[in-house]
């Protein structure tokens, strides 16, 4: 990871100093463990306060389209500014989707590419301490990681046991789109069974799914901060805040919340590429990928495809076959 | 005989399923019309929303109406192939089969959410879809899930 | 009847005798940590924990809160009878903010009868902080530790047992209350509160907060807000965890025969917040909304309040997604005005 880092924090400082971007957008030490805050170097001294470790949960990609687009009032000819950004595998797949989507120009971005053994899910991680709070952790050799609570207690775990959930079924550790790439490529992992906390959702009786869809849901405080962090959402106007007409409440009655999450995650089909952004935003530790992954499956199951691998393949919802599966129908 | 335009159900009381249907204009809304035409019976538990084609229909209609405490909802267009507008239908049916899928994930009774193709020329089979569908309403009762409680105050 | 001492054993016995005339609003296990909630089972209470994700503010100022509702025409302003309430277990930031709230729902002969109705049947039982965190800096914001403004009781954890110190007359009346779980508390009780207030006080790092309001409207043209706000989502993250923020929105909510009007929390974080039906938004950009919500905090309160609105609790630092830290904007504020020539 640290030489990652220093190679990063090098080659960023060149390409700041050669002017080939005005800015580069990547990762530095947060306030609180187990947490990055989002860098913005424009010199080669911003540099050095770049950091890459398995605490980078944020999607770099959410940021790029207010960047790289015209200034609201901004009257005759705007040039986006030249943007750097270091991109793991997913942040680089999402890339890919915002640049199909026509909200990023791919001319203006100088990608770095990294290659990623995983994010550490904090919420996971603080869990393991019980209810003391976690205050210190340190990443030790051998892929472990070291936890120090607020009452003292110490515990040294697998980083493998506390990774995101996406992250412990990446399919994609390397960016597939980059400028130039840093890290010794991660080959893909052939045996991982995706999916599997989806299917073994659905196998649970209907009651059951109810309930804990509810459980899960009601604890939203509409926040938005999954939506804020998802870089899928970057309409001017979400469906949640829409007034008129209203297409649900903005409160927090449960109706409402079971709306948002239902169309938030139906409004990312076949473009979420499973990043953990929103689930390492949310405060309230909600389970979101319970649907975004469902959804996920369905689309793969459903009509394949690869989010995010190839700028030249059309989403799965801008395109249709003439033997798409007809089996939900009652009257087909 | 329950009036239909007030308020939810209960069970029992004579109760009578109430549903939603949105209708594509050039096949299925005009098989609906052709079985009204031909006097074909079908109970009026069936509310139509007509819309120009299958591919308009927002997948959050269907939620919005079982959030407004619709007992069913029936989707429905032209056969794929003959989409007045090409190609509405085969977008909107992946839509579709995504958010059937989901909702009964998330616990909602699968025999709520229903889509079918049904063409102009097929006015009995319009009738026959319609009856169906609000004989599977009936049996599972009145819609309890995701309803938006706005009349009283907490 | 001032100071009493609850052994941690009688505890239970004490929180169910308030909870059998009020409901009862403390933390209890979630898995962010700790969480407010109604409890049912007075042995899910926490006092072990630092704080929660979430203020306690909802008690009295509830996300959702409808307003009025009709039915086929009559319409009714529904002024909820709230339910006597006692919050146990507020640090004492998160109590200090209520009176900050207060000031702002009754200001200027103004009343907001749904607030003052809840706050008015809500008795504050603060647990002092004897282990502050990392990111906590109530200390410089003008609280601390052992504060009572805003509770009517203070209870410290002594380690084996409670002592709680009735601050104001409500404090006294839930105290005798209490029955027979309680006793008269010794001095030396007191006495060690006051150190271990004095300890945590000690383990706070102080920040530079920019308390001259005019000052900072100084830095309202600087060019550092953008740069601050770059990696600001525009979430609600910050402002709804936030005790003292208060900023609601009203719609209507209606269908054929029925229909209601709403309050919820808004956020000036959001961009649709000022943005006017024209088409026109005062604030278009993340660092404009940033340097609101500072601004507000840090300037507009304290001149309308006399105070600034924040308490230090920190958990907008926890909880900002993008890891942005309140305390290294104020600093970065007090150097650029500085640095200008200002003073802030």
């Amino acid at each position: 990871m640290s030489e990652i880092q220093e190679q990063l924090r090098r080659r960023v400082a060149e390409l700041l100093r050669e002017g080939t971007v005005d800015l580069f957008i990547g990762y530095a030490d947060a306030s609180v463990p187990l947490k990055s805050s989002v860098h913005v170097a424009r010199s080669a001294q911003d540099a050095e306060a770049l950091v890459w470790n398995a605490c980078c949960t944020s999607n770099l990609a959410a940021l790029l389209p207010d960047l790289l687009k015209r200034p609201s009032g901004f009257r005759g000819e705007w040039t986006p500014p030249r943007v750097g950004v270091v991109a793991k595998g997913c942040v680089s797949r999402s890339i890919v989707g915002l640049i199909k989507a026509h909200q990023i120009p791919r001319d203006a971005m100088y990608i770095i590419g990294v290659s990623c053994g995983g994010m550490v899910d904090r919420h996971r991680a603080s869990r393991l301490l019980g209810p003391a709070e976690l205050v210190e952790a340190e990443f030790l050799k051998g892929d472990r990681l070291r936890l120090r609570a607020t009452n003292g207690l110490e515990r040294e775990v697998d980083l493998a046991e506390v990774l995101l959930g996406g992250c412990r079924e990446c399919g994609h550790h390397n960016a597939v789109l980059a400028d130039e790439s840093i890290g010794d490529p991660i080959p893909p992992d052939d045996d991982i069974a995706r999916f599997a906390d989806v299917q073994a959702f659905a196998e649970r009786p209907i009651e059951e799914r109810w309930q804990s869809f509810q459980e899960e849901v009601s604890r939203c405080i509409r926040c938005y901060a999954c939506r804020e962090a998802c870089p899928n959402c970057y309409c001017t106007e979400c469906f949640a805040q829409e007034t008129a007409p209203q297409w649900i409440g903005v409160t927090t009655d449960l109706s409402d919340l079971m709306l948002f999450h239902i169309g938030r995650a139906f409004h990312q089909a076949g473009r979420c590429v499973d990043c953990g952004a929103c689930v390492a935003a949310c405060p309230q530790g909600i389970d979101l990928r319970l649907l975004n992954q469902k959804v996920n499956h369905d689309v793969k199951s459903l009509f394949g495809g690869d989010v995010g691998a190839s700028l030249d393949e059309p989403e799965p919802l801008m395109r249709f076959e003439m033997t798409d599966d007809e089996g939900f129908m009652t009257e087909p | 005989m329950t009036d239909l335009t007030k308020g939810r159900g209960e069970r029992g009381a004579g109760w009578e399923p109430r549903i939603v249907a949105f209708l594509c204009n050039w096949c299925s809304y005009a098989g609906a019309d052709l079985a009204g035409v031909s006097r074909i019976q079908y109970p009026p538990n069936v509310r139509v929303i007509r819309v120009p084609c299958s591919g308009r229909i927002n997948p959050l209609f269907i939620v919005k109406a079982l959030q407004s405490g619709m007992d069913g909802v029936l989707v429905s267009g032209c056969h794929p192939g003959d989409c007045h507008y090409i190609s509405g239908n085969l977008y909107a049916r992946r839509k579709f089969a995504l958010m059937k899928s989901l909702l009964e994930y998330v616990g909602i009774e699968p025999e709520r959410v229903h889509f079918a193709w049904v063409s102009a020329a097929e006015g009995i089979r319009f009738a026959e879809l319609l009856l169906g569908v609000i004989e599977t309403v009936r049996e599972i009762g009145p819609a309890t899930r995701m309803i938006k409680e706005i009349e009283t105050v907490r | 009847m001032n100071e009493l001492i609850l052994g941690k054993t009688d505890l239970a016995t004490f929180l169910s005798t308030l909870a059998r005339e009020r409901r009862l609003i403390a933390p209890l296990d979630d898995r962010t940590g700790a969480s407010f909630g109604v409890v049912g089972d007075v042995a899910k209470v926490r006092l072990d924990y630092r704080n929660t994700s979430l203020s306690a503010k909802g008690v009295v100022f509830p996300q959702t809160e409808t307003l009025l509702a009709f039915r086929d025409g009559g319409g009714t302003e529904r002024i909820p009878e709230a339910p006597e309430t006692v919050l146990f277990g507020v640090r004492p930031c998160d109590a200090r903010s209520l009176t900050m709230l207060d000031k702002v729902f009754r200001w200027d002969g103004t009343e907001d009868p749904y607030y003052l109705e809840r706050r008015g049947r809500t008795t504050v039982v603060a647990l002092a902080c004897n282990e502050p965190g990392p990111t906590c800096f109530c200390t410089s914001v003008g609280g601390s530790p052992g504060d009572e403004t805003g509770a009517d009781v203070l209870a410290t954890d002594l380690g084996d047992a409670l002592l709680l110190r009735a601050v104001t007359d409500r404090g006294e009346v839930l105290l005798r209350g209490a029955g027979d779980a309680a006793r008269p508390a010794a001095a030396a009780a007191a006495a060690k509160a006051r150190e271990l207030a004095a300890k945590a006080e000690g383990r706070l790092t102080p920040v530079t907060i920019p308390t001259d309001a005019e000052g900072l409207v100084e830095a309202f043209e600087a060019d550092v807000w953008s740069d601050l706000a770059l990696g600001c989502l525009g979430c609600g993250a910050c402002t709804y965890s936030c005790p003292t923020c208060h900023c609601f929105d009203i719609t209507d909510e209606g269908r054929k025969g029925a229909g209601r009007r709403v309050r919820s929390w808004d956020t000036c974080s959001f961009p649709l917040f000022t943005l006017h039906s024209s088409g026109h938004n005062p604030r278009p950009t993340k660092g404009a909304r940033l340097r609101q919500r500072i601004l507000h905090k840090f300037s507009y309160c304290p001149e309308n309040f006399g105070e600034a609105f924040c308490v230090g609790c920190g958990r907008c630092i926890v909880n900002c997604p993008s890891g942005i830290d309140i305390r290294r904007i104020l600093e970065r504020l007090v150097e650029t005005t500085s640095k200008a020539g200002g003073s802030v």
